[in-house]
């Protein structure tokens, strides 16, 4: 009765077949002609695919050839020239350097005078109100037309309660309403879920700030417990601004790059 | 009871082909076609069913491997046991934990992702909510795909367990290393176990089946257990372990008398008394394997100590389950699987063990009560007080007495063979028995062939007779067979029988002379709707004819007939084909074939049957006869087809009916009927 192991055993005791090894040989050599015909012949999205797979193959393949085909000698390597070196010809004449190093706390008063931040992405695509708002009809005729729907992901806080629907001009739906953001640290490269405190500032104007509105660009305030990061004079960093980097009504959820 | 077999686990995709799989399915199972000006609750739908669609296949994939590989907890605690040792319960419980929550997830990400498309107001954006929706689920799945090769690697390897029932009866081998297990197992079961000389050939469970009394035992064959502590052991050893301690089933602890396994009898006495917990309540029988090397009487006498406090231990099991204590024979038994002797012996001592262990439980058991009004053995009731014992007569008794005596004094021919060198060294000498004029002649070769004749001729002394004897038989059966076919002859058939045989043959030869004529026209015949007498065999004339054999005056019947079917054409024609007959083969037609007759035909209705038609006439125009005869060839075929539709002639283009109605009513499954 054969047992678990009985393919094993059948070779052991028998011993393979007169022709095994010839037809395995073969056998192998011909997928290589199957694979080429199977990579002209696929159509549609299967084609694709597999030449997407089969490029990826051939790119590692070339990098493995490459590294093997490089020399163990060394090549000469040219002397790196000094900044401010200048060729004999031109040894005579005076160049004007206009360097002022300014320190880096000037610098900074200087931009907040100017109101200007260092962001990520500085500039973003204006937002038109049609796009963000959707207009909602009212009345027993529908015919008042006062009432607006946000369109696009905002943030409301946790102790929003709507207005009385009678009253209330802008409808945040709470379906898009998000609580979360994933936050990437530049430098770390990780990214977090850490939940959002607020939102700062919407560079498509005060009133969608005050809506709570997040697009792309979006300045947020994220809680960054989690990370543990200590200010230098002992306390614990809680809280941090983030600006968002994709559009959140596109893809589902709020990424975003930490600013630090 | 559970058959426990593993082989009925759907095979687990690894991670990338899962996804490849689902993906592909979603693109050829939902529609693909969708353009900007739809209406938004079209596109919004149309997105929400692709991922409502992934989520739900992701969903029932993963929920079949969920539940078809085993819980632990629920199955018998053999086998829950055993797949503990051999994959680590822990990592096991954890990979399917983890398919479970990246099902869970799939499902919230579904959800979130469909209550976001509500609120999509283009196509560019739904489009981007379900691009995002399937790309979070792929990458849940993507980070289970470790688990799921583990899962995939499980499942192969407990598909090839051994498929025990550890329910039934068993019998379990155990004991050292290379003392002898998978040997004695091939030799009871069928099970063909590799049997090397070296230790630990036998790396898992085996299961052979072997029957006695009727009943089916299984033989579970182990690896060798060694003799260490209990944590150091590894997972070889603990498969026998937990074979030992989970199933109830017979011992047999085997015992390497001879010492050529490589363990002494010390040793091997050191890891019975180690594990003897692990026989509590099961019947012990201790094996003496290897005795061709080494009989039980010859080992030194420590061993012969330590084998009978073995013995005295398993003595203790039998007294534990109430059986005799003078019974000692079935605990300690001495075989070689070498030589074969004792093999049987200790599997019926097993099994008979094993057996009375389990019906004793089974009395005990509250079960019995419902069976036992089954078994029933009826005594009749004395009705007196006289005795009467079985009546035997003393012929009988005196004859078995003596068949006794006689099986004891005889000396077969396998005794002699055997004393005389065995079976290839003896040859029985077949003439020793036979009976001659003079003994001197038993030795004798006899001569087949002697002055020319036969010996086998003249040997029987009433060979003659013999010969006579054949000959009358044969002549008897020749005179037989001739009568048979004399009364095939007919002579001595009375007048009216002829004629009745006459009257039959001749209605044969017409039915078969119809049938020939419509096999050669059955290429041409219309493949119309049979209807009742296409044949036109019921007309008037067949039925006066009819009648007037009985005896009738068939007039007024055919008048009667005649004026009912009134308004029928009268075909002129026919008259003029009837007289010219063409084939010679109607002549015992009723009524000629009308509608036959009027089909188109080439051939002149007038033609001379006393010429084969083949036959080149000078007359026609054929260069030979084989142009004659491709010429009528081509003729009929020219023909074929118009027969076939059941046209008079060349230039019949009637449409019976001009508007059949299966092409004018009914609607259609799929399309529409605006065209018919």
């Amino acid at each position: 009765m054969p047992q678990g192991d009985y393919i094993e055993l059948h070779r052991k005791r028998n011993g393979y077949r007169l022709d095994h090894f010839e037809r395995k040989r073969k056998k192998e050599a011909r997928q290589v002609h199957k694979r080429s015909e199977i990579a002209q012949k696929a159509l549609g999205i299967k084609g694709k695919m597999f030449a997407k797979k089969r490029y990826a193959e051939k790119a590692l393949m070339k990098k493995t050839l490459a590294m093997h085909e490089e020399s163990s000698s060394r090549r000469k390597v040219d002397d790196e020239v000094q900044e401010g070196a200048v060729p004999a010809y031109l040894l005579d004449r005076e160049s004007t350097t206009r360097a002022k190093v300014l320190s880096n706390t000037i610098k900074q008063k200087r931009k907040e005078k100017a109101g200007k931040w260092e962001v990520p992405l500085p500039k973003v695509r204006p937002v038109a109100e049609d796009e963000m708002f959707k207009v909602i009809r009212s009345g027993k005729r529908r015919t008042k037309q006062w009432k607006r729907m946000v369109t696009k992901a905002t943030f409301v806080g946790p102790g929003f309660t709507r207005k009385p629907p009678k009253y209330e001009r802008f409808i945040r739906p709470s379906g898009l309403r998000f609580t979360k953001a994933h936050v990437t640290h530049p430098e770390l490269k990780c990214t977090f879920n850490l939940e959002i405190i607020g939102v700062k500032k919407n560079p498509n104007g005060p009133m969608y700030t005050s809506l709570g509105v997040m697009t792309k660009g979006t300045i947020i305030e994220v809680n960054v417990s989690e990370l543990g990061l200590v200010t230098p004079a002992g306390k614990v960093v809680w809280g941090k601004y983030a600006q968002v980097t994709n559009n959140p009504e596109n893809d589902g959820c709020i990424n975003a790059v930490l600013l630090v | 009871m559970v058959q426990y077999n593993f082989k009925k686990i759907t095979v687990v995709p690894n991670g990338k082909d899962f996804i490849d799989i689902i993906l592909s399915r979603t693109q050829r199972q939902t529609p693909t076609v969708v353009h900007k000006g739809y209406s938004i609750s079209r596109l919004r739908q149309f997105y929400m069913r692709k991922v409502k669609y992934t989520q739900q296949n992701f969903y029932d994939k993963l929920s079949t491997i969920v539940d078809e590989f085993p819980r632990l907890d629920g199955i018998h605690p053999f086998y829950g046991d055993l797949l503990h040792v051999l994959y680590n319960k822990d990592h096991y419980k954890l990979a399917l934990g983890q398919i479970n929550t990246a099902r869970n997830l799939i499902s919230k990400i579904a959800k979130d992702y469909v209550k976001l498309l509500k609120y999509g107001d283009s196509l560019y954006r739904c489009k981007s909510l379900k691009v995002a929706a399937l790309g979070r689920m792929c990458t849940v799945m993507k980070r289970i795909t470790p688990s799921l090769a583990y899962l995939e690697q499980i499942r192969q390897h407990m598909a090839r367990l051994p498929s025990i029932d550890p329910n039934t009866r068993t019998i379990l081998i155990c004991g050292y290393p290379n003392v002898g297990k998978s040997s004695f197992m091939n030799k009871i079961t069928r099970a063909d176990v590799d049997v090397q000389p070296y230790a630990f050939t036998t790396k898992s469970l085996f299961v052979g089946h072997t029957d006695y009394k009727y009943l089916r035992y299984q033989v579970i064959d182990t690896p060798g257990i060694l003799d260490r502590p209990f944590e150091d052991r590894n997972i070889i050893e603990m498969c026998s372990i937990t074979a030992l301690a989970h199933l109830r089933a017979a011992v047999l602890f085997f015992l390497d008398i001879s010492g050529s396994c490589g363990y002494t009898i010390a040793q091997q006495a050191a890891l019975f008394h180690s594990i003897k917990s692990l026989f509590m309540n099961k019947p012990l029988v201790i094996v003496c394997n290897k005795t061709d090397l080494q009989p039980l009487d010859g080992i030194p006498e420590a061993d012969m100590k330590l084998v009978m406090e073995m013995k005295a231990e398993a003595l203790k099991t039998v007294m534990g389950q109430g059986g005799e204590a003078a019974n000692d024979e079935g605990v300690l038994l001495t075989m070689s699987t070498l030589n074969e002797e004792g093999v049987s012996a200790v599997k019926n001592a097993a099994c008979e063990r094993l057996l009375d262990q389990r019906v004793e439980l089974k009395m005990k058991s509250k079960k019995i009560n419902d069976c036992l009004n089954r078994f029933h053995v009826a005594i009749p009731k004395p009705r007196d007080q006289k005795e009467r014992p079985p009546c035997i007569p003393q012929a009988v008794l005196e004859a078995k007495a003596k068949e006794a005596a006689e099986k004891e004094k005889r000396k077969t021919e396998k005794d002699l063979e055997n004393e005389n060198g065995g079976a290839g060294v003896y040859s029985a000498s077949l003439k020793k028995h036979y009976l001659l004029a003079s003994d001197e002649w038993k030795e004798d070769i006899m001569p087949e062939i002697l002055d020319g004749h036969n010996v086998y001729d003249f040997v029987d002394p009433d060979i003659l007779l013999r010969l006579e004897e054949l000959e009358r038989e044969e002549g008897i059966r020749e005179a037989e067979e001739e009568d048979e076919d004399f009364e095939m002859d007919g002579q001595e058939l009375t007048p009216e029988e002829r004629e009745a045989l006459a009257e039959i043959r001749k209605k044969k030869s017409l039915l078969i002379q119809q049938h020939r004529i419509k096999k050669s026209t059955a290429e041409s015949r219309p493949t119309v709707p049979r209807k009742f007498d296409k044949d036109k065999k019921f007309t008037t004339e067949r039925m006066g004819r009819q009648l007037s054999t009985l005896g009738l005056d068939p007039s007024m019947a055919i008048n009667r007939a005649r004026s009912k079917s009134r308004g029928r054409k009268r075909e002129r024609s026919v008259d003029r084909v009837d007289r010219d007959n063409g084939d010679a083969m109607d002549v015992d037609m009723d009524q000629p074939n009308k509608k036959m007759r009027l089909r188109s035909r080439s051939a002149p209705r007038s033609r001379s049957t006393s010429r084969p038609p083949s036959e080149l006439v000078p007359g026609e125009g054929f260069k030979d006869s084989a142009q004659k005869v491709k010429a009528h060839k081509l003729a009929k075929k020219s023909v074929k087809k118009r027969n076939k539709d059941a046209r008079r002639g060349e230039a019949d283009r009637v449409i019976p009916t001009l508007k059949p109605k299966h092409l004018f009513s009914g609607k259609r499954s799929i399309g529409k009927t605006d065209r018919r």
